[in-house]
């Protein structure tokens, strides 16, 4: 008991509890991926929407970056709304219900069964948004400070549910068709608004709090946070519009341009907040991070590439393949990467030192993890990636199964190296 | 350093302590980042008033720090009870990192 010490003013983080069930599931689910993808190399060299595809897509999308998403923001809703979170038991809540539904939406893709797997699978996962939105929603009507970050992760957060409602009603739409459209024709809102609307939004709310904060940057610009958030939404909903009244129209080029924009500005404000950084080190995880917001840049010219071609009504399949590979093994995967090693040991290091602070020197926690094993792991990794990108390209299964291989290799040090962390004993000298 | 005591010898002391404690994120000694404001010494009633802040009233590593201040106080200390009080105003600004914790930054 801390005597004499008003404890209101410090605000709670959440407990490890919440947090290490969806870490540990990403870690495994990204390993599930990478092996998916060595036993589907040949679909690669096939049309995007293959049911193996979907089936890796979806554990990428939602086993990998949202569970890992929904971990690390658990633990950091404090710091970004200022208010502890409300409850436990609706993370919790999130957590089973996702974890059961991701498993069961995969293997429906797989096996290309729209039947029970699959609507159950998305109907677990839309009830798992629901309980993170619901808990979101009631701590940040508690906090006093709404601030911009708290308005970003909130917005992401209703752009996931709507993401997976519409997911949703396109499995119903296979099996009692009432969309006014195909299935297929509904894929690029779907993908769109997961991308854009969770991932992208979400990034660039957390990441513009944590990353002056990480590098104890002076650099603090609101104004531009929210040119940034209105210009982000602003595109997606004009995309909404296109598709629903204007299809195929060059217009479709206005919300690439306008989240293209919105992503310079979030690059100036990550550079501005490096240049005038106190902290003159940047550590390993730091560095990846701030790679990975150069990355997004590969998309866009994907994404430009391939609203021209949709427009000359020649698709380029491979091109699309590409792209979608970039957004989930690129820029998602290596944010992940340099997010689990800048979080996870912290949370870790909280849970064993915590009662045992200033008995004695405690190790670093960034000396919890094998930054070695991390340095190879991110060059194996990209080395896969590469490779990957190459076989898709040259529709060459032997070099999409190599490249697959390379990456089985990558996420097993991933994971070497999170059990490492998870399972840390108490040293104290 | 910036940390107001009614007895600077003792005070010496502390924060030579306090110097064990460092922020597991930025690798830096609490005293040497400005987190400590305040150590009185109540020698009549045998207490230790102290008061300090964290570097936002959101870290996640708060109460590891502030539980790590404490037992320093108490252990260096020893017979005297310690209030430690955590303060925001006025809050901590990157002006409060010395120069050594400056040098230590830059390096």
């Amino acid at each position: 008991m801390l005597a004499g010490l008003n404890k209101d003013t410090l605000v709670k983080s959440t407990t490890h509890k919440v947090v290490l069930p969806f870490y540990l599931y990403a870690a495994i689910s990204l390993l599930a991926a990478t092996v998916m993808l060595c036993f589907s190399a040949e679909a690669f060299t096939r049309h995007y929407f293959h049911p193996h595809i979907l089936a890796v897509t979806h554990i990428m999308a939602l086993g990998w970056g949202t569970m890992m998403i929904l971990g690390a923001s658990h633990q950091l809703v404090p710091v970004l709304i200022e208010h502890s979170l409300y409850s436990n038991k609706l993370a919790y809540t999130s957590f089973l219900l996702a974890a059961t539904g991701i498993p069961l939406l995969a293997y429906g893709f797989y096996v290309f069964d729209m039947g029970w797997p699959a609507k159950w699978g998305g109907r677990l996962i839309l009830l798992s948004i629901l309980s993170y939105v619901i808990n979101l929603l009631i701590s940040i009507s508690k906090s006093n400070g709404k601030n911009v970050h708290a308005i970003f992760i909130l917005t992401a957060s209703i752009w996931l549910f709507l993401t997976a409602f519409l997911g949703l009603a396109l499995v119903y739409n296979f099996t009692f068709p009432y969309l006014p459209k195909e299935t297929l024709q509904y894929l690029p809102l779907h993908a769109h608004a997961g991308v854009v609307g969770w991932f992208l939004l979400l990034v660039m709310g957390v990441g513009s709090r944590l990353i002056p904060m990480f590098l104890i940057s002076k650099y603090s610009n609101k104004y531009l946070l929210w040119v940034i958030y209105v210009l982000v939404n602003g595109g997606l909903l004009s995309f909404l519009g296109l598709f629903l009244y204007f299809p195929g129209s060059t217009y479709h080029l206005f919300p690439v341009l306008t989240v293209l924009i919105a992503f310079v500005l979030f690059g100036h404000y990550c550079l501005r907040s490096y240049n005038l950084r106190i902290r003159r080190q940047v550590d390993e995880q730091m560095k990846i991070s701030l790679l990975s917001v150069l990355l997004m840049l590969l998309p866009f010219v994907f994404l430009v590439s391939i609203t021209g071609w949709l427009l000359s009504d020649k698709l380029n399949t491979q091109l699309v393949l590409i792209y979608g590979f970039i957004i989930f093994f690129g820029w998602i995967t290596l944010i992940i990467f340099g997010m689990t090693f800048k979080t996870l040991p912290f949370i870790i290091w909280n849970k064993v030192y915590h009662a045992k602070a200033g008995l004695g020197k405690t190790p670093n926690p960034k000396n919890l993890f094998n930054n070695r094993v991390f340095i190879i792991m991110t060059m194996s990794y990209l080395a896969g990636f590469i490779l990957f990108i190459t076989g898709i390209y040259l529709a060459d299964v032997f070099v999409l199964t190599f490249a697959a291989v390379i990456l089985i290799v990558a996420a097993l040090l991933y994971n070497w190296n999170v059990f490492k962390v998870m399972l840390h004993k108490a040293k104290i000298k | 350093m910036n940390v107001i005591s009614n007895n600077n010898i003792k005070c010496t002391i502390a924060l030579a302590a306090l110097e064990n404690v460092v922020d597991p994120e930025i690798g830096l000694n609490v005293v040497d980042l400005g987190l400590i404001y305040v150590v009185n010494f109540d020698e009549a009633n045998k207490k230790i008033n102290a008061a300090m802040t964290l570097t936002t009233q959101f870290c996640p590593m708060g109460e590891s720090i502030i539980a790590a201040v404490k037992r320093v106080l108490e252990n260096t200390f020893a017979g005297e009870e310690v209030l430690l009080e955590l303060i925001f105003d006025p809050p901590w600004t990157n002006e409060r990192i010395s120069e050594e914790g400056k040098q230590f930054l830059n390096r």
